[in-house]
C-alpha cells in the first residue's frame, strides 16, 4: 500500500502519525520528485517512503523521522535519512549508520589558478592516479605495527598526521577536530581490525572519489570570503570512508543488535531496523564501536590528504601554506548532540545516514574562521556534473536538527545505468563535459554514470527553497579519479 | 521455465538485491554465493587454486544465510582472494541453531585484478528470507550494500 503523504509546504512534506508510529515523518521534496517517490510507494519492493515511515516507529524518536531532498531507498533507514532519538530512553539502530561509517567528503582549497590545471590537465589526473590508492581491493601506504590498528581507532586524523600525512592545521578544519572521544578498540573485533590492516589511506571503490574541481559560481560572497574560496578558485574534494573496518564493524554487530531487539522487546518495522537501547550493554558497545569506525574514516581522509598535498607539491612546488583543508564532514554518523524541541534543549543520539551535519553560523563546533557564517556542507554531485558548498541555517538547526543532503541522491539502480550507459560512454560523455575521468573500473564507470543520480541543482535548490542550507558555491569538476 | 537452480540480481535503487533457488537449502545457499561472487567478480574461465573451509552458525535460517554470505566477503579481504566457486557441504537445523558448512576455492588477487568488478560492503537483513515454497524450490533473498 503507498505510503500517505501530506503537503506541508512547497518543499515539505509530511507523513502524518498513525498506527505504530511514534512521531510523523518530514520529507524535504518538490513536486516532481515527491511525484517520483509516490509513484514507488506500494509498487516497489523498495519503498523509502515507508523506509521514512519504519524509522518514526523506532522507540525514543524525537521530533520527526526526517529525509533530506536526495532522499532514496536504502536498506532500513532511507538515504538522505536524519533520525534522533533520545539519548537515555531511546534506541541505536544499525540501519541509521550502514557499513560505510563515516564516509564523508574533504574539500582542499589549492592557491592555484584554474588555468594552471588546466595546462597540465593530464599529468595532475595521471599523478593522482599513481599516487592515492583506489580501486577494489587496494592497499594502502601505511604499514601497521603490531596493535597499531589500535592507536588509529582512538587518535582518529592525529595518526595520519603523525606519521607525517597533511599538517597540524587541517584538524581544525575536520568535524570533531578528526577524532571523537569514546571510541573502544575493544568493542571492534580481530576480524575488524584484521581486514583494515592494509586498507588505510585508500579510497575504495563504487561511489568514492577524488576530483580537481573548479569554483564556477558563488552564490553568498561574505560566506565564499570566510570559506578562502572564490570563483575559479581550485577545490580538491575526497569521497572515502572507514573502509573494510566499518563494513565489518556494521557485520558484527548486526548479530549483537538483532539479539538485541529480541531481548528487550524492540518493535522492529522491518528486519535491518534492528535496534538496542542507548543505554544497554549492547547499545554502549555498538556505539563506542562506531566511534572507532568513525576515528578510523579521519585516518583515512587525512592520509589520503596527505598524498594528495604532495602530488601538487611535487608538480607546482606549492608549499603547505598554499594547500589548506576548507572542511570535512561525514554523511554515514551518530553522534550525541542538544537541540532544542519544544523550547527545551534535549540531549539526543542523531544518526545521519546519507545525511550530511549542518551547524549554522554562531555554533560552538564551527572553526572561529567560519563562525560568523556557519559550517560549510559538501555535497558531493556526480562525475561530468557539480558538486556544491552549503551553508547551515538557524531553521535548519530548528527543522532538520542542523542537517543537510550529502549528494544528488541514486535515481537509477546499477542494473539499469548498466543497460542504459557503457563505461566508454561515460568517459566520452564526461570528456565532452570538460572532465577528465580515470577509472579503475569501466563497469564502475558505467554504474556511475552521471544520468544515474538525481540532478543535483534541483536537491540543492529544494533544500535551499525550504530555508535548511544555503548555497555557497558551486564546483565543476577538471578531473575525476574514481576507485 | 525456471531451472531447478539458479540466481538472478534484483533491482534497488542504491544496492543490489539477491535472489536464489535450489532444489535443497544447500543448493540455494550455494545460488547466493554464486549471486554474489558473480557481483565481484567476472569468474569465466578462472580456476581456484586457493581452498578455503569454512563453518557458519545462525539461530535460524535467515541468519543462516546472512552469516554465510557475510564469511565469505570477509574471507576474500582477509586472504586477499577472490572467490570464485562453493560447495555447501550441508545446512543442518542443530536444535538450538542451525549450521553450515562449506568448502570455498578462490585465485589470489593479484592474479586476477582484470576481472573483479566490484567491492560489495556488506550483506544486510533488508528483505532477508530463506523459505522453501510449498513443493517447490528453496528461496533465498537479500540485499546487499554496495
Amino acid at each position: 500500500m503507498a505510503v500517505e503523504v501530506r503537503r506541508i509546504d512547497d518543499y515539505l512534506w509530511e507523513i502524518p502519525q498513525q498506527g505504530p508510529m511514534l512521531v510523523p515523518g518530514r520529507i524535504y521534496a518538490d513536486d516532481e520528485s515527491m511525484r517520483q517517490l509516490r509513484s514507488e510507494s506500494g509498487a516497489r519492493e523498495w519503498d523509502a517512503l515507508l523506509q521514512v515511515r519504519n524509522v518514526a516507529c523506532l522507540p525514543g524518536i524525537r521530533f520527526a523521522s526526517l529525509a533530506m531532498a536526495d532522499i532514496h531507498p536504502g536498506y532500513g533507514f532511507p538515504i538522505g535519512g536524519v533520525g534522533a532519538f533520545d539519548g537515555r530512553e531511546g534506541v541505536v539502530s544499525i540501519a541509521g549508520v550502514g557499513f560505510d561509517i563515516n564516509c564523508g567528503v574533504r574539500a582542499m582549497s589549492i592557491d592555484l589558478p584554474r588555468a594552471e590545471i588546466e595546462r597540465r590537465r593530464e599529468q595532475v589526473a595521471d599523478e593522482l592516479f599513481q599516487s592515492v590508492p583506489a580501486g577494489i581491493g587496494s592497499t594502502g601506504l601505511i604499514r601497521l605495527g603490531s596493535g597499531e590498528i589500535d592507536r588509529v581507532l582512538v587518535t582518529g586524523a592525529r595518526f595520519a598526521l603523525e606519521r607525517g600525512y597533511g599538517v597540524a592545521e587541517d584538524l581544525e578544519y575536520v568535524e570533531d577536530g578528526g577524532v571523537v572521544e569514546g571510541a573502544d578498540p575493544a568493542c571492534v573485533s580481530d576480524r575488524a581490525k584484521e581486514r583494515q590492516f592494509k586498507q588505510i589511506g585508500t579510497l575504495g571503490s563504487g561511489n568514492h572519489y577524488l576530483e580537481v574541481q573548479y569554483v564556477e559560481e558563488i552564490f553568498e560572497r561574505d560566506a565564499a570570503a570566510a570559506f578562502g574560496i572564490e570563483e575559479g578558485g581550485v577545490v580538491v574534494s575526497i569521497h572515502t570512508g572507514s573502509r573494510a573496518l566499518g563494513h565489518q564493524i556494521g557485520t558484527d554487530y548486526q548479530s549483537v543488535l538483532r539479539a538485541a531487539s529480541r531481548k528487550y522487546g524492540i518493535p522492529v518495522p522491518e528486519n535491518e531496523l534492528m535496534a538496542a537501547p542507548i543505554n544497554s550493554p549492547e547499545g554502549r558497545s555498538y556505539i563506542a564501536a562506531v566511534k572507532a569506525g568513525i576515528n578510523c574514516a579521519f585516518a583515512n581522509r587525512q592520509a589520503i590528504g596527505g598524498l594528495v598535498r604532495n602530488v601538487f607539491q611535487r608538480l607546482f612546488s606549492l608549499d603547505d601554506s598554499r594547500m589548506r583543508t576548507l572542511y570535512e564532514v561525514g554523511h554515514n554518523n551518530l553522534r550525541f548532540e542538544t537541540h532544542e524541541i519544544e523550547g527545551r534543549p534535549e540531549r539526543l543520539l542523531v544518526h545521519r545516514k546519507g545525511a550530511t551535519r549542518a551547524l549554522a553560523a554562531g555554533r560552538p563546533e564551527v572553526p572561529a574562521r567560519y563562525r560568523d557564517v556557519g559550517q560549510p556542507v559538501l555535497v558531493g554531485g556526480t562525475m561530468g556534473t557539480a558538486s556544491y558548498i552549503l551553508v547551515g541555517t538557524e531553521r535548519g538547526m530548528r527543522e532538520t536538527f542542523g542537517s543537510a543532503v550529502h549528494g544528488a541522491g541514486r535515481l537509477k539502480s546499477r542494473k539499469r545505468a548498466l543497460k542504459d550507459y557503457s563505461g566508454q560512454g561515460v568517459i566520452r560523455e564526461c570528456a565532452r563535459a570538460g572532465v577528465t575521468l580515470r577509472v579503475h573500473s569501466r563497469k564502475g564507470a558505467a554504474e556511475e554514470a552521471p544520468g544515474a543520480y538525481k540532478d543535483v541543482e534541483r536537491v540543492v535548490a529544494i533544500m535551499e527553497g525550504a530555508g535548511v542550507n544555503r548555497r555557497v558555491a558551486r564546483l565543476r569538476p577538471m578531473i575525476c579519479i574514481k576507485g | 521455465m525456471m531451472k531447478a537452480r539458479g540466481h538472478e540480481t534484483v533491482e534497488h535503487t542504491a544496492d543490489m538485491g539477491l535472489h536464489a533457488w535450489g532444489r535443497s537449502c544447500e543448493e540455494a545457499f550455494e545460488e547466493a554465493a554464486g549471486a554474489l561472487m558473480d557481483l565481484m567478480t567476472d569468474r569465466r574461465g578462472l580456476e581456484g587454486r586457493l581452498r578455503f573451509d569454512l563453518a557458519v552458525t545462525g539461530e535460524d535460517q535467515a541468519e543462516l544465510l546472512v552469516e554465510f554470505l557475510n564469511e565469505m566477503l570477509s574471507l576474500a579481504d582477509i586472504e586477499e582472494a577472490v572467490l570464485i566457486g562453493v560447495s555447501v557441504e550441508r545446512c543442518l537445523d542443530e536444535g538450538d541453531c542451525w549450521s553450515l558448512r562449506a568448502v570455498v576455492s578462490g585465485v589470489p588477487r593479484d592474479a586476477c585484478r582484470g576481472r573483479m568488478l566490484r567491492e560489495v560492503k556488506a550483506v544486510t537483513w533488508y528483505g532477508t528470507s530463506v523459505a522453501r515454497e510449498e513443493n517447490g524450490p528453496w528461496v533465498a533473498r537479500c540485499v546487499v550494500d554496495l
